[in-house]
């Protein structure tokens, strides 16, 4: 069945284009330029656009999605892949505008010679479309060029932003972490996933982020983790000790690190855990500390201990030789 | 010619019917109207069902028409095909006085009438069905490439597109040279 869309009214037309998924609108936009325009003084008219644009730049993974405002949605709009991959007997390609194209599983795939350019492509193209920034970021060790690249383009910082390990490669990226812990600014989530030596430290300032995951944290010290600013703290293969979490733990009750609602370490190695130091006149508790992390599940604590901040502000402590949970009580003291 | 329990239509305005019993109201009277479209056949249509159309229900509000005068006016859509406006009042009187629910299975099936449906109700202002067949538009492209996309919704390709400006341009340029040389022969 065929429909003349340019035939219809305006308000029609809009109607329709408001229905549209985004991966759609991104594929009906290669139609024609006239279209792609009415698609774009379409998506500029309903500014604000509760649409988040995120960038992949992964290995082979060379994307960008569009989320919804929650950020619980995603789906891919558009994908570059190297021309070297085309297999013109197999896939049906089809030339658009001067580049090879691919329509697959309900997106396009631009082919293109230079892997870069090819993201910065489709990132430019449906941000400009839908008149939106990179909000979104996951990357590999080799795409930290990206961080600089979406600084440079746009005012509004990132809100979710991932440096991904490689799938087979366990060689250590020292100098990427080093460039995305002093560069990559994220106001949601700030995740690093990687690699690093023996010997690799950080003792610059992390945040303002409303979370922090660092899945392989041995080279955070307790200097370190007191310069995070950050409401929920992961750290993964932690070397720190239990007498790092007492200095710590006396460094919050001092008033340190005030935004820090959740922290949760796991020890590398089992750690040697009897009791906490006497001066934080941390006590034993038969309250069950519980905390909504963001990445869904509700963490729940018991044999908890008790410790109190100088201003009266409690948390809930837990410790054996394999994690270290700090759930910070500030809604109960309140009330 | 479909008859429903709301409304019924023929070639000349009909008999009013009465409005279905309630066994706990008093019966109120329903007013009815009429209105006809390009093939002159009148559909015979409660005000309850005719208040989907924004553009009707304002006509009615305005006119303060009584019954002998809307019988002998029916309201002409000379724009709108006689079996789109039938799909049009059977949706109305299908819909009478509740809402359209999300899925809706009453709605006009005959998918090679969508164009002329959609300019109708558009026209007829009857938001919730507008919606309905815009969706059903957008459902069309639903996994479909570019050249297909272009070629359900009739896109022109960029060449096409320049070549209609280029015509038109021609043709604007012609006019003007014609009502030039017109402007010139009234000055001689």
């Amino acid at each position: 069945m065929l429909f003349p869309i340019l035939c219809t009214p305006f308000v029609v037309l809009s109607e329709v284009f408001s229905l549209l998924e985004s991966n759609e609108a991104v594929t009906a936009s290669f139609c024609s330029k006239n279209f792609k325009r009415l698609l774009r003084n379409h998506y500029q008219r309903r500014t604000p656009l509760m649409w988040q644009a995120c960038m992949v730049d992964y290995e082979n993974s060379r994307q960008v999605s569009i989320a919804n405002s929650g950020y619980e949605k995603k789906g891919i709009v558009s994908s570059t892949v190297h021309v070297s991959k085309i297999n013109e007997a197999l896939n049906e390609v089809v030339e658009i505008n001067g580049y090879k194209t691919e329509f697959w599983s309900e997106f396009l795939i631009i082919y293109f010679e230079d892997q870069v350019l090819g993201s910065k492509w489709i990132v430019d193209y449906v941000t400009t479309l839908f008149n939106i920034d990179v909000r979104g970021l996951a990357i590999d060790r080799c795409s930290t060029w990206a961080i600089d690249w979406i600084n440079k383009r746009q005012e509004k910082p990132l809100s979710h932003f991932g440096l991904l390990k490689p799938t087979n490669d366990v060689s250590n990226a020292d100098e990427s972490v080093d460039y995305v812990l002093k560069n990559a600014r994220s106001s949601e989530l700030l995740g690093i996933d990687e690699y690093v030596s023996d010997n690799y430290r950080f003792n610059g300032k992390l945040g303002p982020v409303k979370e922090l995951c660092l899945w392989h944290g041995h080279w955070v010290t307790c200097d370190s983790l007191m310069n995070f600013d950050a409401i929920e703290i992961y750290i993964g293969r932690s070397r720190l000790a239990v007498s790092d979490l007492n200095s710590f733990l006396r460094h919050w009750r001092a008033g340190g690190s005030p935004r820090l609602h959740y922290l949760e370490v796991r020890f590398e190695n089992k750690a040697v855990f009897e009791n906490f130091d006497e001066d934080l006149e941390i006590v034993r508790t038969n309250e069950v500390g519980t905390y909504p992390v963001s990445y869904g599940e509700l963490v729940v604590i018991r044999s908890c201990y008790s410790v109190q901040r100088l201003d009266g502000i409690r948390a809930l402590v837990s410790c054996d030789h394999r994690r270290f949970y700090l759930i910070v009580q500030h809604e109960k003291t309140s009330n | 010619m479909s008859s429903t329990e709301q409304g019924t239509s023929s070639a000349a305005p009909a008999e009013p019917t009465t409005a279905p019993e309630s066994a706990a109201a008093p019966e109120v009277p329903e007013s009815f109207y009429y209105v006809h479209g390009k093939d002159k056949v009148v559909h015979k249509v409660s005000a309850g069902a005719l208040q989907h159309s924004a553009l009707i229900h304002g006509m009615i509000s305005n006119l303060g028409y009584t019954e002998e005068q809307a019988k002998a006016n029916p309201f002409p859509f000379e724009n709108i095909d006689g079996d789109i406006l039938q799909m049009v009042v059977d949706w109305c009187n299908q819909h009478k006085g509740k809402p359209t629910p999300p899925e809706d299975t009453n709605l006009p099936k005959q998918k090679e009438k969508l164009f002329d449906l959609v300019l109708a109700v558009n026209y007829l202002e009857i938001k919730e069905l507008l919606t309905y067949c815009c969706k059903q538009v957008a459902m069309m492209v639903k996994g479909k490439s570019p050249e297909e996309i272009r070629e359900i919704w009739m896109i022109p390709t960029d060449a096409e597109d320049e070549a209609a400006e280029k015509e038109a341009k021609k043709r604007a340029g012609k006019e003007a040279a014609g009502e030039t040389a017109a402007a010139a022969g009234d000055a001689k």
